[in-house]
């Protein structure tokens, strides 16, 4: 069938059907991108919390939209080109606008990848420590766990009717367990391993033998109906028979042939005591608590949410201490001095840059700074350590911190869990990634696949290439807005 | 957009330029946002102004809508209404019509 109107306009609108079309539908995207601006809008209204501004990689965000700008102007120079008839042109600038989607969706992936390393760690007084897990001597992060040891029980629920928990020890007790697993022993003294054929096998006796004593119990019953003499009794006990009865859930307590060593992530456990473990499946373990507590490599104090600042909990001498506190102190009082200074009109508690640069103490090095060096940074709180104290390349020294556990409420790394702010920059940066990546992809194919039509027909490719290229304007439109939004205010 | 040759010819020139003034103009953006303006606020207003001339250039030049077909300024005239009462939604969450007056009458 051959499709209307796509060289020539249609003489009603006085376009080809593909502009129409693709502005109808741009016309959708402004309404899907509208809708999650009045959602960063009611976010950002309502946040209980200082609204992150420059928190993100400005250089990163800056470069990227430099790309896309520059692929904006090239999308329309391989439009311009092919309407020319300079073919040769055209294919250059539709690659070069397709490597820029590459460079930009490059740099997203290292802006993302960053945030997954983060950490915030906010503690019981209100101050958010930032910084990252340690690392293994292969650069692998080491994950925060809770560790058990002597562990000697585990209580599984095998669920019956009900799905409410269920164990599964193969894929949540068993990775946890450091070393080897070993057999545990049943109630009636047989020895099991836990793996996915042995635990099938013993879920579907316990079903059985469960089943079995709910139908031995209804054959009871119909006995006794076929010998009441009463039909009203008879009756009865026979409906009761009829009646559906679930399997009942069966927990199971599983003694280990030798003290266990249990190591697991705060997200694989429902919960904890200095006695007990039960993780998500429901599965108990019963054991010694050794070690809940977290260690954080700091590279920031936000004491924002701190009435004292000075006084905030990350200066306790178990954690960063009066070397780090003095600095704090320093670089605080330069900063709304210098404001003062600068402004001395305006409210200090209402400039959100300076309750960033004062309050939020960015840290560098493994060691506070020497007295009246921790201030004077052009953008603020950041303190520096001398020359010798840095790592090589990019990597610095870090404070490190043993955190009890007691003294933490709440952490996350930078991720949607850790706040409104977080939630919604994913939302809009992913989504529009993935429109990077579309409009990338429509943009290949025009330039790889449709080489038959460049020869027989460049005007109806030209058409393509200027729809396309619409698509490709409203996702720098897009990322126009995000950047300041997002990035900088 | 007009399908003469001779008019996109001269129109390349103009893609650079526009090109070059939405650099500028992010670096403008950058800057501006480091300026400690009075309040946070006006930083906001700044880069929403900035970025929406940025915004128009480009819907203007690049996506053509300088000279466009009627039945295309009908669709986002539709579109533009709705957006902005989108964005200006999020007033009706602080302004709660049951506003409590107090236990006494405010003549006493």
């Amino acid at each position: 069938m051959e499709i209307p109107y796509t060289v020539h306009p249609r003489p009603d609108t006085g376009l080809y059907n593909a502009k129409v079309g693709i502005w109808l539908f741009l016309a959708s995207e402004v309404m899907l991108f509208g809708g999650l601006f009045s959602a960063y809008i009611f976010l950002r209204v309502g946040a209980d919390y200082p609204w992150p501004v420059h928190d993100l990689d400005v250089k990163l965000g800056f470069w990227n939209t430099i790309v896309l700008i520059a692929s904006s102007v090239t999308v329309v120079m391989a439009w311009a080109c092919l309407k020319m008839r300079k073919f040769g042109w055209y294919r250059i600038n539709m690659a070069i606008t397709v490597l820029c989607a590459a460079a930009f969706m490059f740099n997203k992936s290292l802006e993302y990848s960053a945030k997954f390393k983060h950490y915030a760690v906010k503690l019981t007084d209100g101050t958010v420590l930032t910084g990252h897990m340690p690392e293994d001597e292969h650069g692998h992060t080491i994950p925060y766990t809770v560790k058990f040891g002597e562990v000697s029980e585990l209580s599984l629920t095998i669920a019956g009717g009900s799905k409410a928990v269920d164990a599964d020890p193969a894929n949540c007790v068993l990775p946890l367990i450091e070393g080897e697993a070993g057999k545990f022993k049943l109630p009636d003294g047989r020895e099991i391993s836990l793996d996915k054929a042995s635990f099938k096998a013993l879920r579907q006796e316990i079903h059985e033998a469960e089943q079995k004593k709910i139908d031995d119990k209804k054959a009871a019953l119909l006995e006794q109906a076929a010998a009441a003499k009463n039909p009203e009794e008879a009756s009865k006990l026979s409906k009761e028979a009829r009646k559906y009865v679930p399997l009942p859930d069966v927990t199971l307590k599983l003694t280990t042939s030798a003290p266990l060593k249990i190591a697991a992530k705060p997200s694989q456990i429902f919960g904890y005591t200095s006695t007990s473990i039960t993780f998500v499946d429901g599965t108990t373990a019963m054991g010694k608590l050794l070690d809940d507590k977290m260690t954080l490599l700091v590279d920031g104090v936000d004491a924002r949410g701190v009435a004292q600042s000075d006084k905030s909990l990350a200066f306790d001498h178990r954690y960063l201490g009066e070397g780090w506190q003095k600095a704090f102190v320093a670089n605080r009082d330069h900063h709304i001095a210098a404001f003062e200074h600068d402004f001395p009109t305006r409210d200090k508690s209402k400039s959100a840059t300076l309750q960033k640069e004062s309050l939020f103490f960015k840290i560098h090095s493994s060691t506070p700074p020497a007295e009246g060096a921790a201030h004077g940074e052009k953008h603020g709180a950041e303190a520096h350590a001398p020359a010798a104290g840095h790592g090589g390349g990019h990597g610095h020294d870090y404070p490190t911190v043993v955190l009890e556990k007691k003294d933490i409420t709440f952490f996350s790394n930078f991720t949607p869990k850790l706040n409104t702010y977080y939630a919604i920059y994913f939302t809009l940066t992913g989504l529009h990634g993935a429109h990077v990546v579309a409009g990338a992809l429509v943009l290949l194919y025009f330039l790889v696949c449709d080489n038959k039509l460049l020869k027989k027909d460049p005007e109806h490719l030209a058409n393509r290439v200027e729809v396309g290229g619409l698509f490709w304007h409203f996702v720098d439109l897009v990322w126009i807005f995000l950047f300041p939004l997002l990035y900088l205010l | 957009m007009s399908d003469n040759i001779e008019e996109i010819q001269k129109s390349v020139k103009k893609y650079l330029f526009i090109g070059a003034a939405l650099i500028l103009c992010t670096g403008a953006t950058v800057w501006l946002s480091y300026v400690e303006l009075p309040t946070h606020g006006l930083n906001i207003l700044a880069g929403m102004i900035l970025a929406t001339f940025k915004a128009a250039l480009v819907a203007l030049i690049f996506m053509h809508l300088n000279h466009e077909r009627s039945v295309i300024y009908k669709v986002l005239a539709f579109t533009v209404v709705f957006a902005i009462v989108l964005f200006v939604l999020f007033y009706f969450s602080n302004s709660d019509p049951l506003v409590f007056e107090g236990f006494y009458d405010r003549n006493e």
